[in-house]
């Protein structure tokens, strides 16, 4: 029997923005290249700005790449007809979040996407609070959707110490954004011991064995 | 087989996800619970369970019977009623007769002038009823601009359970009411539960998990977790938010 595709596969995906006039000067540039082999939870990080949501609209087919290819099993989604693409990959963003993009290719010239339930499902900064107790529905949601082989995407740009505790609790992977590029850790332990990543964390990185804690952290 | 069930529902408002792959059995006899932050989906889900909303996919079915895409006010005649998070009331009209005029017999008379529904005493006693029912004994004769909040509130569960329904949707009972009201409704909930199927959204979680049966927490558009209001509590992190606080 075939081997299935891998669920997700990046492959040379490249974005760029310019300011307008010429000559052209650029001003966001994001390049990207992983795979997600099976089911998994994957965390992303990175800055305001740094491309996290981008990276989403890649992913989902909602935005074009410059040069790259995104499939999702299989399938370029770039190539799937586009009310079609989120049974694919699916983004839950807050309404504000939403970016409209031209359509240039007719529908019917492009592929069925050939599943009903989406397989990737990319959770855009969700609003975690302690205090209204959703958290933990949100956690077994994003396990529920593992156990029944989809490939979920977190992406947190954390700003207190619980966004750290669920990153840690609900991801066994993890993707940072810094300068364009994406850097790939393990787990979490490979993640909160990277020097950029700890820098960018500030007083909210762990303590580390061998390491002075973070300044500003009691 | 559930009294009214929701199979498969998607919604999509333009790009947005609303809902996404909804299913939902209601047992008759039974008080659910729908809760879930803000801009979740719970209302769009009420809005298309009681006909308010198309879905862009999926099924609604009320005794086995698909109701999906039919018109609110006939999905109303056959069992479904609801109330809103805002009030809707005659305000210069008496408590009494803004139930008599949403009990269907009365509404199906529409040219009547409301002076001809004080003659008619069986719809009276009918309206008197139902506001015994809700707890408004003694303010019939009030013109519902000065009842309380809380009493207007009590009202509108009074004009929704006029049509005699199978079904009786609750949209955020709670909001504006005080700890007092508040505890007032629930009272009023725990009386209604033992006699209809009650679906309410609400955003009290500690209101919830009095009174439902089973509680369904919606999220980005779809059922994140389902349980009794005890498995739920359960949860650690609950326990860590101000429900488990208090």
């Amino acid at each position: 029997m075939a081997r299935p595709p891998p669920a997700v596969r990046v492959e040379g995906l490249v974005k760029r923005y310019f300011a307008p006039g010429w000559p052209r000067r650029e001003t966001f540039r994001l390049e990207a290249d992983f795979t997600v082999h099976g089911p998994q939870t994957v965390g992303l990080l990175g800055a305001n700005g740094s491309g996290k949501t981008t990276l989403f609209e890649l992913l989902t087919g909602s935005n074009l790449p410059t040069a790259g290819r995104v499939r999702v099993d299989g399938l370029d989604i770039h190539r799937v007809r586009y009310g079609e693409r989120d049974r694919l990959a699916i983004h839950y963003h807050q309404s504000y979040q939403v970016r409209h993009f031209r359509r240039t290719t007719p529908s019917f010239l492009l592929a069925r996407a050939a599943r009903d339930r989406p397989l990737v499902h990319l959770f855009d900064e969700p609003q975690f609070s302690i205090a209204d107790g959703y958290i933990g529905f949100m956690l077994a949601f994003f396990r529920r959707l593992r156990s029944e082989g989809r490939v979920v995407f977190v992406c947190v740009h954390p700003n207190e110490p619980f966004h750290l505790e669920i990153l840690r609790e609900a991801c066994e992977r993890f993707l940072f954004v810094r300068s364009g590029r994406i850097v790939e850790f393990a787990d979490f332990g490979a993640l909160v011991a990277d020097d950029a990543v700890r820098a960018y964390l500030g007083a909210l990185a762990p303590a580390a064995p061998g390491r002075p804690p973070a300044a500003g952290v009691s | 087989m559930a009294l009214f069930e929701a199979v498969r529902l998607h919604k999509r408002f333009g790009q947005r996800v609303v809902l996404e792959d909804i299913t939902l059995a209601f047992e008759a006899g039974t008080t659910t619970g729908l809760m879930g932050p803000n801009g979740a989906g719970k209302t769009t889900c009420f809005n298309v369970l009681t006909g308010h909303f198309a879905p862009t996919r999926g099924r609604v079915l009320l005794d086995g019977r698909d109701v999906t895409g039919l018109a609110p006010q006939t999905i109303a005649r056959l069992g479904v009623a609801r109330s809103f998070q805002t009030i809707s009331l005659f305000d210069t009209e008496t408590a009494q007769d803004n139930v008599v005029v949403a009990l269907p017999r009365i509404r199906a008379r529409v040219a009547d002038a409301w002076r001809d529904l004080a003659r008619d005493t069986a719809a009276q006693d009918e309206a008197a009823a139902l506001l015994g029912r809700v707890g408004l004994r003694g303010r019939e004769r009030t013109r519902a601009r000065d009842l309380s909040y809380g009493e207007r509130r009590a009202l509108e569960i009074a004009l929704a359970l006029a049509g005699d329904p199978r079904v009786l949707f609750l949209d955020e009972p709670t909001s504006g009411l005080g700890a007092d009201g508040t505890a007032r409704l629930a009272d009023l909930v725990a009386e209604l539960k033992r006699r209809y199927t009650i679906v309410m959204i609400e955003h009290d979680m500690r209101f919830l998990f009095r009174l439902a049966d089973v509680v369904h927490v919606i999220h980005w558009g779809q059922v994140i977790a389902s349980g009794t209001p005890d498995a739920l509590r359960g949860d650690p992190w609950v326990a860590r938010s101000q429900l488990g606080a208090g």
